[in-house]
């Protein structure tokens, strides 16, 4: 049946994607979690992440798993410049104004982008060989690129139960009054949340580009924008954890809905694909607003 | 209080402006470039300003009416001219309200944030629907030039997307006026009003809020699918998805009315105006550089005037015998 094992095949491939588009969206919601602000530029922080992977390995060969540490850096420092220059401002503001300010910062980060980088399409290429795996072949950059994830998740995760800092991050979710009253300064506990939000997003861009060889974009983040708040809505929104197993569900989603639109004679399942998300997240909302998997 | 004064300041702008673009050579353009956008502005604002909820799904409105009135010119031209036309603005409504229904009904039930997530997947959907699905043409779109001339001769298709085009725009945008002076004076304007300031007072004092939002977002977006059946399908005799779902309307849109003043009669004419001239002449002097130049502008309004020019001007006015005129 050489329906079933595309079918399986693809399966297996969404999972994959799947972890990625895990850890792209739990910058998100760890923002919306901890400051109640919707990143709604999202995908342009994506896009940054993938131009750091694309130029450190044509400019000087460094393989995609080391760039993921400039990326986290860079991306670090980018949400601390935006959190210090607007979000401060807007934290107490009504929804509206947080809402398009972020808006409004990613279309900026897209089209500086822009001038520096142009707006036509790049790729590279890093082989380093595969393993067959069911009925397909899986390159090991995939596989790479699943387990990392899977190593970052779980590092956030540590680190968010265990530490002192990360307990803190906790309480304020929790209660901002009550974690003031304790001696945490919530503003600091904003600004680094917000930080470590974006730097999550810019590294989860690093491991976008092993899956899409030619389709590095300064426009590229429009994409991953919806699919993250799909993910991030299935989730529950405001949890990090439900994100990245959300992440999973929609690669498996997407992978399992391509194979079998492409069975419809006359359309053309990829952007089929890109339509139903947006049916998926309409009806999630519809059906359950706290996410699939509880939520708050 | 009922006061339509405010009118008068309307109709007093689009009078000058139409003399102007008349009266003076090669004016014309940048003056219809500014009533589109003051017409987008305006229409957006009857949703956004009045509820202050985001709608970033906006640009699929003018979309959809743009199908619909290209769908009536390119597949039912055996109709005659007047009875396609009639056709077309029948589906461009029609379209913009099944979309708008649809919409609304699901994510008008989310709170603030959640809605603006809701609407964020509006523009993708139906723009991937059309190519995905290869619907109306799909990516090669409809091209309405050719059946036109055919079908109806060469003159009467540069009057159609002349002067047609344009005095149907300026009806559109008069009208979206004309409708939120309206709203602001009636009962709907006054819940939307408290709604926007708090919506669970709002609720308690017995304002359907569900029903007032949900009026308030078709009205916006019917309005809308107006703008892109004149402006675009009639003006400019074809539509394709890649250029009538294009994400820009939607910034644009947002930041003339922010720009002018959220929730006001005058804000989207002003916002309009500014916007739409810095364009005109940016765009010679730095083309491909607009979206740069107004995303910090953007922000720059949200940390500094959240009232935008208007609610400054209102306020300013207040006491003075401007007051009337200026809302």
């Amino acid at each position: 049946m050489a329906f079933v094992e595309q079918l399986i095949s693809n399966l297996l491939y969404g999972a994959i994607l799947g972890s990625v588009y895990g850890l792209a969206t739990m910058g998100l919601s760890l923002i919306f979690g901890v400051l109640r602000i919707v990143n709604v530029g999202h995908g342009a922080f994506i896009m940054v992440g993938a131009f750091i992977a694309y130029w450190m390995f044509i400019l000087y060969g460094i393989p995609p798993l080391i760039s993921l540490f400039l990326a986290i850096a860079v991306g670090m420092a980018i949400g601390l410049a935006i959190y210090m220059l607007v979000v401060k401002r807007l934290v107490d503001a009504p929804e509206l104004a947080s809402l398009l300010a972020m808006f409004a910062i990613g279309i900026f980060i897209e089209e500086f982008a822009k001038q520096i980088w142009g707006a036509d399409y790049v790729g590279y290429s890093w082989e380093i060989g595969g393993v067959s795996m069911l009925f397909t072949e899986v390159p090991f950059t995939k596989l790479l690129a699943f387990a990392s994830s899977i190593v970052i998740a779980a590092v956030v995760y540590v680190w968010f139960r265990k530490t002192k800092i990360g307990k803190a991050v906790r309480a304020v979710v929790e209660d901002r009054e009550g974690a003031t009253t304790c001696g945490i300064d919530v503003n600091r506990i904003y600004a680094l949340s917000f930080s470590l939000g974006i730097g999550l997003t810019v590294l989860s861009g690093v491991l976008v580009t092993l899956f899409t060889p030619v389709g590095i974009n300064v426009y590229m983040g429009g994409e991953y924008t919806l699919k993250a708040f799909v993910i991030a809505v299935l989730g529950g929104l405001a949890s990090p954890w439900g994100a990245f197993y959300a992440g999973f569900i929609f690669g498996l989603i997407e992978n399992g809905s391509y194979t079998l639109l492409g069975l419809i004679p006359g359309v053309e399942p990829f952007g089929l694909t890109r339509f139903l998300s947006s049916v998926v997240l309409m009806l999630v909302l519809l059906v359950k607003p706290t996410g699939l998997l509880g939520g708050e | 209080m009922r006061n339509y004064t405010p009118l008068v300041t309307l109709l007093l702008i689009y009078a000058v402006m139409i003399a102007i673009g008349q009266g003076i050579q090669g004016m014309w353009q940048p003056i219809m470039l500014v009533i589109f956008y003051i017409a987008v502005g305006q229409a957006l604002n009857i949703f956004l300003g009045m509820t202050g909820y985001v709608n970033f799904g906006y640009v699929a409105l003018l979309g959809v009416g743009a199908y619909g009135m290209a769908v009536a010119l390119g597949y039912y031209t055996d109709l005659g001219l007047i009875p396609a036309l009639t056709l077309g603005f029948i589906l461009a409504i029609l379209l913009a309200f099944i979309v708008s229904m649809v919409v609304g009904g699901i994510a008008l039930r989310l709170r603030g944030a959640y809605f603006a997530i809701a609407t964020i997947g509006v523009n993708e959907g139906i723009k991937y629907l059309i190519l995905g699905g290869k619907i109306w043409g799909g990516s090669s779109g409809i091209v309405l030039s050719g059946i036109l001339r055919k079908a109806y001769g060469a003159e009467t298709m540069r009057f159609l997307s002349t002067v047609f085009a344009d005095a149907g725009l300026i009806v559109v945008a008069i009208l979206s006026g004309i409708i939120t002076m309206y709203i602001l004076n009636s009962r709907l304007g006054y819940g939307l009003i408290a709604l926007r300031e708090d919506e669970d007072a709002a609720k308690v004092m017995g304002i359907n809020v569900r029903r007032y939002k949900q009026i308030a977002f078709v009205i916006s977006c019917i309005l809308a699918g107006l703008i892109g059946a004149t402006a675009w399908t009639l003006k400019l005799t074809y539509v394709f998805p890649q250029d009538v779902f294009a994400i820009n309307y939607t910034v644009e849109a947002i930041v003339i009315v922010m720009l002018g003043g959220a929730g006001t009669l005058l804000g989207p004419v002003v916002g309009g105006l500014i916007y739409a001239l810095l364009k005109y002449y940016l765009t010679i002097a730095f083309p491909g550089m607009q979206l740069l130049i107004l995303a910090p502008l953007l922000i720059i309004v949200i940390l500094l005037f959240p009232e935008g020019v208007v609610g400054y001007l209102a306020k300013a006015a207040r006491g003075t015998r401007f007051e009337k005129f200026v809302r």
